[in-house]
């Protein structure tokens, strides 16, 4: 009897199987973004740096791009000042107002040479750049490099997880100098649709040590 | 969606970079100018680039991430109706996803209400009676590129709106199914898209319960006979007839009834975003600030010509059937006149069909010029409240709710 039962058993479960399952199940709606092209316009001002690393974690560089030629440095910067009091943007006042003088310089009506965007441009004292011989801290510079707006160890933000980037570059013998390169020059393509900035402040020393936490994780 | 929609194209600049290496005699401005981006507007970095997004036709690029399109100004020619492909987009956090499973959505109604919901979409789409509303999305910001003197924020042309046919449910149904409280101040909306960093607020908007509890607000599903596209807001949005975009909030999966104004973080876009001086005009003195500001709400009467663009060539001494469209915050269109005269005189046009009030109207006037030489045509609405619009603009800090008769110089040849 038992031997006759299993059949209709298993009949029995795919019946309700099919039952359960929906008949005609819609697939999920996915969408690719394009590609992120736009870029800030250069300047050897430290808020240039400043702004590729802390303006564009949350929207893309033509959101300044397109906006009005000739606004002033004061306007400029409170809009960065706006930037950090209402949307959440996580650097110092000394900051903002290093970042206001670079966009008033590239997209509005102020010069380089101003005695007001000197003042504001002073660059931030980088503890472990002066001295290669330095043992580097590699947590300082994490934080002094806006790197944690954007990565974390375990979980996707803007960027992929540390953890992720180990996992992907596990067994590779040039792993560290790709990664350090990605560092030091940006990146795009690899991740996702949004880009890499590059970190120019940094030497090769302090990308290579940034790699290869990078890798440990 | 695939690659075919992630071309980017050469922008403008960059073609009269090209083009500047080449003798002036091949003349490539008259491509140029069918194929103006900038439509009046000046930008630090030069005219803005045609860019195709999944789901639409190419349009101009606004901001690449998070996504902002506006609609080229030829599109409001092609009908009443705005296809859903052209119709422009706009999010504030970039944050949202790229890929939605209609089996598993769930639109949930909570807060002070007797029995919280949780609705899958075929839920929403069988249970309840369904209501359809053809009505204008216009971005509270739409021509923030004409304001004078000039101020920050995107800086549109006037391609940030657009008029579609959308069908739903009413918002007042779903909150009854689940119950109002008595108490209930407000209503709060919040959609998938999430900030990039924590400490960037949310977007979620708020409206009055008794606004919430009228007929008008729908949460729909269809766009145009088709599922909304998803970079609109798919699979549902907040439909506010009457109301700024804004309102209109996408990838709609939370209502929250609350029993006070909103308030708190998240509640930024209420509280110290979207909103205009508290007063009759809504406008300051040019470039000064407000004292007090409210939530901006609804719709100013506007008028556009759609089949004359900025410096076209009409001939003299023959009839021009000129045509265009009005809208408001649905009182209703009453006039739509046209100056040839810089406003000396005006002519009425004849309305066409009525789609509701809360759509685009369409509007057509014959006329003919006596005489060759520089010309100006001015549109100019009124509506049903006898608001009219006015010759100058006024203005506000933020640009927003932009209104002021439309002017086109012509040749006539």
């Amino acid at each position: 009897m038992q031997r006759t039962k299993k059949p209709i058993l298993g009949l029995a479960f795919t019946l309700i199987a099919t039952l359960i399952t929906p008949p005609t199940q819609a697939a999920p709606n996915q969408i690719k973004l394009p590609p992120e092209t736009a870029k800030l316009l250069e300047s050897t001002l430290p808020g240039y740096t400043l702004a590729t690393q802390q303006c564009l974690i949350c929207h893309s560089a033509d959101y300044i791009n397109y906006q009005a030629p000739d606004m002033t440095q004061e306007q400029w910067t409170n809009e960065v000042f706006k930037m950090q009091n209402s949307y959440g943007a996580k650097f110092s006042e000394q900051e903002a107002r290093s970042i206001g003088a670079y966009l008033a310089v590239a997209y509005g009506n102020a010069k380089a040479t101003d005695a007001s965007v000197v003042s504001a441009s002073t660059p931030k004292p980088k503890p472990s750049a002066e001295n290669s011989n330095a043992i580097i801290n590699v947590q300082l510079l994490f934080d002094s490099n806006g790197c944690l707006a954007c990565h974390a160890i375990n979980k996707k933000l803007v960027g992929p997880s540390l953890q992720e980037i180990a996992t992907r570059y596990k067994g590779d013998a040039k792993a560290k100098s790709k990664l350090a390169t990605s560092i030091q020059k940006g990146s795009s393509g690899k991740w996702g649709q949004i880009p890499m900035p590059a970190m120019t402040d940094l030497n090769i020393e302090q990308a290579n040590a940034l790699a290869s936490f990078v890798l440990q994780q | 969606m695939t690659d075919k929609y992630n071309k980017v194209h050469t922008s403008r600049r960059q073609f009269l970079r090209n083009a500047g290496a080449l003798a002036l005699a091949a003349s490539p401005l008259n491509a140029i100018a069918a194929n103006d981006t900038s439509e009046g507007i000046t930008f630090a970095d030069g005219p803005r680039p045609l860019v195709r997004y999944p789901g639409k036709r190419e349009l101009i690029l606004v901001h690449t991430r998070p996504p902002h399109l506006e609609t080229p100004s030829s599109v409001f020619n092609e009908g009443v109706i705005t296809p859903n492909d052209a119709f422009f987009v706009r999010y504030h956090l970039a944050n949202f996803p790229t890929s939605i499973d209609p089996e598993t959505y769930r639109l949930t109604v909570k807060g002070a209400v007797k029995t919280p919901l949780s609705l899958s979409l075929a839920e929403l789409k069988s249970s309840m009676q369904q209501v359809e509303v053809v009505a204008v999305n216009q971005c509270s910001g739409n021509s923030r590129g004409y304001s004078s003197p000039r101020v920050f924020g995107a800086q549109l042309g006037n391609g940030a709106m657009g008029n579609a046919r959308w069908v739903g449910v009413p918002l007042k149904t779903l909150l009854e199914k689940a119950g109002i409280l008595s108490g209930a101040r407000q209503v709060t909306f919040n959609g998938l898209d999430k900030p990039v960093i924590p400490s960037t607020p949310d977007f979620r908007k708020a409206l009055d319960i008794e606004h919430a509890l009228s007929p008008e607000p729908i949460v729909a599903w269809s766009m145009n006979g088709e599922d909304l596209p998803f970079l609109n807001g798919y699979p549902l949005k907040l439909i506010v007839p009457g109301y700024f975009g804004t309102y209109w909030v996408k990838h709609l999966s939370e209502i929250e009834v609350i029993d006070h104004l909103y308030e708190g973080h998240d509640a930024h876009f209420m509280t110290k975003a979207y909103r205009v001086p508290d007063n009759d005009c809504m406008c300051v003195a040019p470039g000064t600030k407000a004292d007090k500001t409210r939530p901006i709400s609804t719709l100013p009467v506007r008028s556009f010509i759609t089949s004359v663009k900025a410096n076209d060539v009409l001939p003299v001494n023959r009839t021009v059937k000129l045509r265009g469209i009005a809208f408001d915050d649905g009182s209703g269109i009453k006039t739509v006149d046209v100056s040839m005269d810089s406003g000396q005189t005006w002519r009425s046009a004849t309305l066409g069909n009525d789609l509701g009030r809360f759509s685009f109207r369409e509007w057509q006037l014959a006329i003919s010029f006596k005489n060759k030489g520089s010309a100006v045509l001015l549109v100019r609405a009124s509506n049903r409240q006898g608001e009219i619009q006015p010759l100058k603009a006024d203005w506000n800090p933020s640009g927003y709710r932009r209104h002021a008769i439309e002017s086109t110089p012509i040749t006539i040849a």
